[in-house]
């Protein structure tokens, strides 16, 4: 088993002008979803994210603070999960609720690091 | 641990925030107010991703309270006017606003804000819509079947109004209260109609403006000073339309007529209910339209079978229908009711009295019932002509699909 990361891109929901009812309905799917990640005894762990962002850049480490609205995407949150493999991975993210936002699911794998 | 969350939560939560709200910082903020409000649904649905709060309600009514204080630092930035009451900032006073009876009587503030007369009626429709029942512009513009576009000027000329005219957050006394009684029950009237006749083959958008209607009439009835027995009616008769709502389509969204519907199908606890209210609205002897639509619905639920029908009693409702508020619409159903009884000449001198223009975007109902006059007179060749007319100003599908199943029937008499 290892551990993979599923990195969430896209939108900030406040971006997006969803209703009351859609909030509610796509926040169900999301909680669903971990739900059925825990079942299956694969959660390892994960985070939501503030939108505000702070990006420092450059040699000159120039700060700029940004909100999410002037961002088309970001990086809005992660889930740690154990799997085999990339594609095991690929299976459980088909249940990421916001592809039809146009959200972004990046699969990335922990690396272990052994003397 | 049932981690559900009840349906429609966050937009009902939503309609009850903003009217507080509204209450604390006026009417002429309302847009800072619901864009305040979004916040919070936003945040919430990011934190409840993972876990929902074991009291959902409270937690959202937290979150909205503590909005107090950056709208009132935001209005403050922007220059606007602060009422006296939030400068003050009499802490208790508006934590005693978001206790359950006040946050009813917020709603109803709201509710007859958005059914004030200087609104025009599609205006009202939107503003309630909004403003207290949560639904965005998108929702409204595909329940409606209006253009978004449309709808958010409704909204903007709404919101102008509000602002122009310094319509009061309150619910009104006296006289003007029994008019804008009148107002509210027509545009909740309207709201259910939509849902029950609508053209739109999207059968749950149907049932959920039905349902916000029956919620609405019932924030409106659980108020002794709004209760009246007109709006005892029009609940009841809400309830006697709602319950054949499931049997009047097909699964593939086909319409299907009284005659052919399932009555075993009719949802019996909401007749029981419906007749029930309807003990409450008939307390005294002045009758509303309302009065006899509910009647002649609950006389159509009475009959286990179609044929069993009293159509006396219902052309009896009907003519006193008529009576206190004539329309074309009214006549058609009973030019409807003459013909079932075998009355064909009655009902069609009865159908002559009619404009087919009058009868707007439901024009075919007119030329259908011309062709299942002739059909009945065996002039088949009139009735097949009748026919092809109610097809060419019929525009929703499903009563395309009726009428053109009719017609070929017709044609193989």
């Amino acid at each position: 088993m290892k551990d993979f990361m599923m990195i969430f891109i896209g939108a900030d929901y406040a971006a997006l002008d969803l209703s009351p009812e859609e909030l509610q309905n796509r926040m169900g799917k999301w909680f669903a979803w971990g739900e059925k990640m825990e079942k299956a005894g694969i959660l390892r762990g994960g985070n939501a994210l503030e939108p505000q962002v702070r990006r420092i850049v450059g040699e000159n480490r120039t700060v700029t603070d940004m909100t999410s609205a002037e961002l088309k995407e970001i990086v809005g949150g992660y889930y740690l999960i154990q799997a085999t493999n990339f594609d095991e991975v690929e299976k459980v993210a088909q249940d990421f609720p916001d592809y039809d936002l146009g959200g972004t699911v990046e699969i990335r794998e922990v690396m272990v690091f052994d003397n | 641990m049932d981690n559900k969350l009840i349906d429609h939560l966050f937009r009902h939560h939503y309609g009850k925030m903003v009217s507080v709200l509204t209450r604390i910082f006026g009417l002429s903020n309302l847009e800072i107010i619901e864009d305040a409000v979004q916040d919070t649904f936003i945040k919430a649905t990011t934190s409840w991703k993972q876990n929902i709060p074991e009291h959902p309600e409270a937690w959202l009514t937290t979150a909205a309270k503590n909005r107090v204080l950056d709208i009132f630092r935001k209005l403050k930035a922007e220059k606007r006017r602060v009422p006296q009451f939030v400068s003050g900032m009499d802490a208790i006073a508006i934590n005693d606003l978001f206790l359950d009876t006040e946050i009813e009587d917020s709603q109803l503030r709201m509710i007859f804000t958005a059914c004030h007369p200087l609104l025009s009626p599609t205006d009202r429709i939107a503003s309630a819509l909004k403003s207290v029942s949560g639904f965005s512009s998108k929702e409204i513009s595909s329940s409606l079947l209006t253009k978004e576009d449309t709808i958010n000027k409704r909204l903007v000329r709404a919101r102008k109004t509000i602002r122009d005219k310094e319509i009061p957050f309150s619910i009104p006394t006296g006289n003007a209260l029994v008019e804008r009684l009148n107002s509210v029950h027509e545009v909740l009237y309207l709201i259910f109609n939509e849902g029950f006749h609508s053209n739109n083959t999207e059968f749950l958008i149907r049932k959920e403006l039905c349902a916000e209607a029956m919620r609405l009439i019932q924030m409106v009835l659980n108020n002794k000073i709004t209760r009246s027995p007109d709006g005892y009616a029009l609940f009841a008769l809400m309830c006697f339309h709602a319950a054949r709502l499931d049997s009047k389509l097909t699964e593939d969204g086909d319409i299907i007529d009284l005659k052919h519907q399932d009555r075993s199908q009719w949802h019996f606890p909401l007749i029981r209910l419906g007749n029930d209210v309807m003990i409450k609205a008939v307390e005294n002897d002045e009758y509303s339209a309302y009065h006899y639509e509910a009647a002649i619905a609950a006389e159509h639920l009475r009959a286990r079978k179609f044929e069993s029908t009293d159509w006396v009693k219902i052309l009896m409702w009907l003519e006193k229908l008529y009576e206190i508020s004539p329309s074309p619409f009214t006549s058609l159903n009973i030019a409807v009711v003459l013909l079932q009884m075998g009355s064909l000449e009655k009902a069609y001198d009865r159908l002559l009295t009619i404009e087919p223009a009058h009868l707007e975007q439901r024009s075919y109902l007119y030329y259908g019932f011309l062709s299942e006059y002739y059909l009945l007179k065996e002039e088949k060749d009139k009735a097949i002509s009748s026919i092809s007319l109610a097809l060419t100003t019929v525009a929703n599908e499903a009563e395309k699909r009726y009428l053109l199943n009719k017609k070929k029937y017709i044609q193989t008499q």
